[in-house]
């Protein structure tokens, strides 16, 4: 029975469509994602990597399909709800609070954790995995350098204490240099136990730090496979790698 | 401690000013610039703090203002002692109006609110009981003094003033306390709040019922004052706007910015009307017209930003020249 249960996936979506007034954004997309892994969402600008995203989150609603998450139905549920349930969002583009400081930043990630004490551990250990952001805890976050603000970003996240992180195009804006670091904290933080689905344009860096992945496009699924398998397929060096 | 000092001599200077100046015509402007520093500081809470940008906040002004008339009218009731049921209605309205239009974003909740506010005034003009067209009159003269009806200026002067510190004493509360703090993470970005658990819709309800329900307390004060109301004084549309304009010159989302705001512009208003007489009536638009123009284009934050932000550089720059000069 226990068995069972940990085979299970923490998330999965079966059919997500989500449509903006007329238009499509999602059409159909299924994906399973399982506990402890990291989990890559690839496609081309458009192809439906953050609507999917924001539709597990709970910030728009799925025209049909499923959302399942730790063995519930959260398809209709409120983004508050979800994220009291462990799934954090670290939206495309940061979407900070530009006028206020690091740490009100940070605190507003804690906006579902009701002890005041787990919040202040949570603030340590974020703290303790972005040093920097510790520096600059009284700096307004509109200040900060793309880096130190995907760091932010990421923190922030993390201030939920969730189970799964899902991460919309980490690497958008950013130098090679500060990208690498990035997933380097990203690996960190799975073998601490944190479950990832990751949506990027960079397939590259993506494929080599995930276990599998998924490829959209137009809001399908149009592949999907173990990431090693993925990175040596033919027509994805041809589309996304540019070999 | 030093601001604690400036807003000490700020208050004394307030609570002196109708005996320093004691001539009617600048008693009556010194309560009239109270007054609509309540209603801005009110309007402050939802438009300012949470960002949502109300033009309908006449219809809350007219709800305390038609509740204090109404209620003087059909029961005999001294009209501010009607000021808890224009709340209580107000807060309904507003969440009435709220859990539709609060989701609408942007420029959509403005248009919504002032489609709502002319709905509210074209319903009133037709109600017989609230006066219709005509409108509806208070104690001619005062049966005791709780009528609060008063020939001098004085004594509105002082209890707008009361209020005026209750809506500040509250709005001071509400920015340093959690819903504060969320409202102003909706401002920021009401995306990445609601993707954080913020529960937006509720919190920005919270502040418009509470908005609301301070602005009808300004409005019955008004209809106190005036011992009258009607459709286009209680509910018309420049009622609104002024509102509106108060908080954003003077600095909306300040504690302090809508009350600069009404002291600049109440005077200007009143000076307008007295020198131009009836004839001035249509220009007051055109007035408001240009200081939305201005304001928009020069000083989105407004001037009480504008000075903070001028004190600040000031204070940073000596502090920097103390440096230099100590190295």
């Amino acid at each position: 029975m226990s068995n069972l249960e940990t085979s299970q996936p923490l998330l999965s979506i079966s059919h997500l469509e989500v449509k903006y007034g007329d238009l499509i954004g999602v059409a159909d997309v299924s994906l399973e994602v399982g506990r402890g892994q990291i989990i890559a969402l690839l496609g081309s600008n458009g192809a439906g990597k953050t609507t999917t995203l924001n539709a597990i989150a709970g910030l728009i609603p799925a025209s049909s399909g499923q959302v399942e998450f730790a063995g519930h139905d959260i398809t209709h549920q409120p983004a508050y709800a979800i994220v009291s349930q462990g799934l954090a969002l670290s939206p495309e583009g940061w979407r900070l609070f530009v006028q206020q400081s690091v740490e009100n930043n940070l605190m507003l990630g804690a906006t579902t954790v009701a002890d005041a004490a787990k919040k202040s551990d949570l603030l340590d250990k974020v703290y303790g995995i972005f040093p920097k952001l510790a520096e600059r805890r009284t700096q307004q976050a509109g200040t900060m350098s793309g880096g130190e603000r995907q760091m932010l970003a990421v923190g922030r996240a993390l201030m939920s204490d969730p189970q799964l992180l899902l991460l919309d195009e980490p690497s958008l804006g950013l130098a090679p240099a500060i990208v690498e670091s990035m997933y380097d904290t990203l690996i960190g933080l799975n073998k601490a136990g944190l479950t990832i689905l990751l949506a990027e344009q960079s397939v590259e860096l993506a494929l080599e730090i995930s276990n599998y992945a998924y490829v959209l496009q137009v809001g399908r699924n149009a592949m999907s496979g173990p990431s090693a398998a993925l990175a040596k397929d033919p027509n994805v060096q041809k589309v996304y790698l540019g070999h | 401690m030093k601001r604690s000092v400036w807003l000490l001599l700020i208050l004394a200077l307030v609570v002196a000013y109708p005996l320093l100046f004691a001539t009617p015509f600048l008693q009556r402007l010194g309560a009239l610039v109270l007054l609509y520093a309540i209603a801005a500081s009110a309007w402050n809470i939802v438009g300012g703090y949470a960002g949502q940008v109300s033009v309908g906040h006449v219809v809350f002004f007219g709800c305390g203002a038609y509740a204090s008339m109404a209620f003087y009218t059909h029961f005999g009731w001294p009209p501010i002692a009607a000021v808890p049921v224009g709340m209580m209605a107000s807060i309904g309205i507003a969440a009435l109006i709220g859990v539709p239009t609060l989701r609408l974003s942007g420029h959509y909740f403005s248009m919504a609110t002032i489609a709502v506010a002319e709905l509210a005034r074209l319903i009133v003009t037709n109600i017989e009981a609230l006066g219709a067209a005509v409108g509806l009159s208070g104690p001619v003269m005062p049966r005791t003094v709780f009528d609060l009806s008063f020939t001098s200026a004085l004594p509105y002067y002082y209890l707008f003033l009361a209020v005026l510190l209750v809506v500040l004493g509250l709005t001071y509360w509400m920015e340093n306390s959690r819903i504060g703090f969320y409202l102003r993470a909706i401002k920021d970005n009401e995306r990445a709040a609601r993707s954080l658990g913020v529960q937006a819709g509720r919190y920005k309800l919270y502040a418009y019922m509470i908005s609301a329900g301070l602005t009808s307390v300004a409005g019955a004060l008004y209809a106190t004052m005036y011992g009258f109301i009607d459709p286009d004084s209680g509910l018309g549309i420049l009622t609104s706007v002024k509102i509106l304009i108060m908080a954003a010159l003077g600095g909306a989302g300040l504690l302090f910015g809508p009350l600069v705001g009404a002291a600049i512009l109440v005077p200007l208003e009143e000076i307008s009307n007295n020198v131009l007489g009836g004839k001035g009536a249509g220009l007051t638009f055109v007035v408001y017209g240009a200081i939305i123009m201005i304001i928009a284009r020069f000083y989105p934050s407004g001037l009480l930003r504008l000075v903070l932000d001028r004190l600040a550089a000031a204070n940073s720059a000596s502090s920097d020249k103390k440096v230099r000069d100590a190295a």
